[in-house]
């Protein structure tokens, strides 16, 4: 089994409408990796050139706010994992 | 709306919507269904309108020429979670080319009255020229389809919206209202006049929670020809909920879609309010006319800082599970909820707060309230004064108007009463018109005659490309905090290809907050309404019906020059922004020239439309 990377449309829009991606991991840190490995495209919404997380995402993990960065939380099978950003207009 | 089931794409033709066309002039009223040409006009909104306002030779918005277009979307009035909007498109007032030509522009809001209108048997309403009398339009189910009729409206006259509503719901219990407020009586004086639209929360309470059609005058439009008000009155109608769509609702009440606009008690990040800390980190808050700091002042008013003074309660427009709605309550002595304040959404709250100098809750409120109240869009009301208020920070002595200037709450109230009563023309007129008469236009907020939104232009060179409002229907206003990439390849592609797609729920009926990715917005036409449509084909839809609005803009005489940004965005880069100062006159010129490239040959492109047919 594996972690299951759910993403909202400013992602899911970038890679032809897929909005979950699944991935192995063990760790918070690893899934997002593995997702921009998969989908190039969504590199700098999530990662800073530093390699770290970019300060204007959200991690969810199973409907829990991780706290930042929240990259090293260890991720299960059968996880689901979310990264929203923090700025959306109205 | 006739659709025979599994309607492909391909077949527009096979789909009509039902019309009634009122000539307010004559007292006539023409009911009958339109065959769509293709298949913006079946997914509806702005794709639709603006091809019944491309017909039109209109140079004036006021003109009795300029008609007023009231449609839905196709999922207006489903069982698809937030489809509930309603679109009103006109000649704006405000947005104008630097020839003086309006342009045309829509405006979407929520509440119940789409569905109603839509329940009642209409997908669209279109107010020609005048009524010589103030009028409201009454609009019922019948077993022999929509009934429709004028009936006087004085008694409405000078009314807040919300009372206009309340008045009418007396008269009308099983109908939602759409109102326009003192603003829109006094349209001549008044361009960013708004449209109310009346939710159960409004109408159970009786307190101001109304939802906006606010960008671009149109409650200005609706009042030049004398509209008071729109009473549509229908029993509920929704379908039997299917599987899929329930699942897609489930998906939209808890998914990351709507996460930005849920409460954290419900996982989400607390509404549009809770951008102030992520824009604080990077000094993007605005402040004192889009001019941030680095003070610290904005963390004034981030929610945390306001819950111990009030309460604030998460609620909706109709069936929505998001509630993106922030309602401020007073704070009894006991905890207890007390009376409504106000809603504070992220724009409105900035506006009249943070980006007019005034740090007080208790003196905010009262702005945003009064701006509700008066029916003006709080966005093109709230950057004018905030011009107005730098123009005399900048002459102290010879200030204009009454002098207000940063934090004077009192005087900035002040003048709010007075534009919305029709009392400020000259402010009334936008900060366009206003900043050209006083001959300082560099630090005026808007592109193309429409007022900014809170977020900051020097960061955002995609704002002269917005057609309906600056991030509404140009999703770029975030993009540098975002990713951080001020290449010329990004910002073309930006624009080009992403950007613009945010228009896409503006056809559809739906709110941007339910999130829904183009593929299962796609996939929710078919399972809802029976309509096949690929991806791909919603997109290219959605991009014809963008690309023809860029054409229109051309028609009313656009051109290259009317594309540009607040000359202080080139001229006084701020260094308290934290990102690289990239928007320069050479930056701007080489993007516009890519962008025009892209656009040219879109424009170039696009499929001929035919003359209507009705049946």
């Amino acid at each position: 089994m594996s972690v299951r990377v759910r993403l909202p449309a400013l992602f899911a829009d970038r890679i032809e409408g897929i909005s979950t991606v699944e991935v192995r991991a063990t760790t918070v840190a690893d899934a997002l990796r593995a997702l921009t490995d998969r989908h190039a495209e969504l590199t700098t919404l999530v990662w800073r050139g530093d390699g770290a997380l970019n300060p204007l995402m959200v991690l969810f993990l199973n409907d829990r706010q991780l706290a930042r960065p929240g990259l090293d939380e260890t991720v299960h099978p059968g996880d689901q994992l979310e990264i929203i950003p923090a700025i959306e207009g109205g | 709306m006739r659709i025979v089931p599994n309607t492909a794409a391909g077949d527009p033709q096979t789909v009509f919507y039902h019309r009634c066309t009122i000539d307010l002039a004559r007292g006539t009223i023409d009911i009958g269904d339109v065959p769509c040409r293709n298949l913006e006009e079946v997914l509806g909104g702005f794709g639709r309108s603006f091809q019944y306002l491309a017909a039109r030779d209109v140079r004036d918005a006021f003109a009795t020429e300029n008609p007023m277009v009231v449609n839905t979307g196709l999922l207006t009035g489903s069982n698809v979670m937030t489809g509930l909007r309603t679109y009103f498109s006109a000649y704006s007032p405000l947005k104008v080319s630097n020839k003086g030509l309006p342009a045309a522009m829509w405006s979407a809001g929520s509440g119940k009255f789409g569905s109603k209108l839509k329940w009642a048997g209409l997908d669209e309403l279109i107010l020609e020229n005048k009524a010589d009398r103030p009028v409201i339009i009454v609009i019922r189910e019948s077993d022999s389809g929509p009934q429709v009729e004028l009936r006087p409206a004085d008694h409405l006259l000078g009314k807040y919206c919300h009372e206009k509503i309340l008045t009418l719901y007396a008269e009308f219990p099983n109908a939602h209202f759409a109102a326009i407020g003192p603003a829109g009586e006094h349209y001549e004086a008044c361009y960013f006049a708004a449209i109310a639209l009346s939710t159960e929360n409004l109408l159970k309470t009786g307190d101001d929670k109304c939802r906006w059609a606010g960008r671009g005058g149109m409650g200005a439009v609706l009042g030049s020809k004398n509209v008071i008000g729109i009473v549509a009155e229908a029993t509920d109608r929704l379908a039997k909920l299917t599987p899929e769509t329930r699942a897609l609702n489930k998906e939209i009440a808890t998914g990351p879609g709507s996460r930005k606009f849920r409460e954290k008690n419900r996982g989400g990040l607390g509404g549009t309010w809770a951008n102030y800390e992520p824009l604080e980190q990077f000094h993007m808050v605005p402040q004192n006319n889009f001019r941030p700091t680095g003070d610290g002042t904005p963390a004034l008013m981030f929610r945390d800082a306001l819950e111990d003074d009030f309460v604030i309660k998460a609620e909706s427009c109709y069936r929505c599970g998001i509630n993106c709605h922030k309602n401020l309550y007073e704070r009894k002595a006991d905890g207890s909820k007390g009376a409504f304040r106000a809603k504070f959404d992220y724009e409105p709250l900035n506006l009249l707060s943070t980006n007019a100098g005034v740090h007080d809750p208790e003196e905010v409120w009262p702005l945003v309230a009064l701006i509700d109240h008066l029916g003006m869009d709080s966005i093109s009301c709230g950057t004018t004064i905030n011009y107005v208020l730098d123009y005399n920070a900048r002459h102290p002595d010879a200030p204009v108007f009454n002098g207000a200037t940063f934090g004077d709450a009192d005087k900035i109230r002040e003048l709010i009463e007075q534009v919305g009563t029709g009392q400020l023309p000259e402010l009334g007129q936008g900060s366009k018109r206003l900043s050209e008469q006083l001959g300082e236009t560099d630090y005026a907020m808007h592109c193309k005659g429409l007022e900014l939104p809170a977020y900051v232009p020097d960061t955002n060179p995609g704002y002269p490309w917005a057609i309906a409002g600056g991030h509404m229907s140009m999703a770029t206003y975030m993009l540098v905090a975002m990713e951080g990439d001020t290449s010329l390849d990004y910002w073309v592609k930006a624009i080009t290809e992403r950007g613009l797609l945010v228009v896409r729920d503006d056809l559809l009926g739906l709110c941007k907050f339910a999130g829904l990715n183009a593929e299962a917005a796609a996939r929710c036409l078919g399972d809802e309404i029976g309509l096949h449509v690929t991806r791909e084909e919603l997109l290219a839809a959605v991009k014809r019906a963008f690309i023809r609005a860029l054409w229109l803009e051309r028609k009313q005489g656009y051109e290259r020059d009317d594309y540009t940004m607040p000359a202080q965005v080139f001229d006084r880069p701020n260094p308290a922004i934290k990102a690289e100062p990239f928007v320069t006159r050479e930056f701007f010129a080489a993007l516009s020239d890519r962008v025009w490239e892209v656009f040219d040959r879109e424009i170039a492109n696009l499929p001929p439309v035919e003359d209507e047919a009705t049946s």
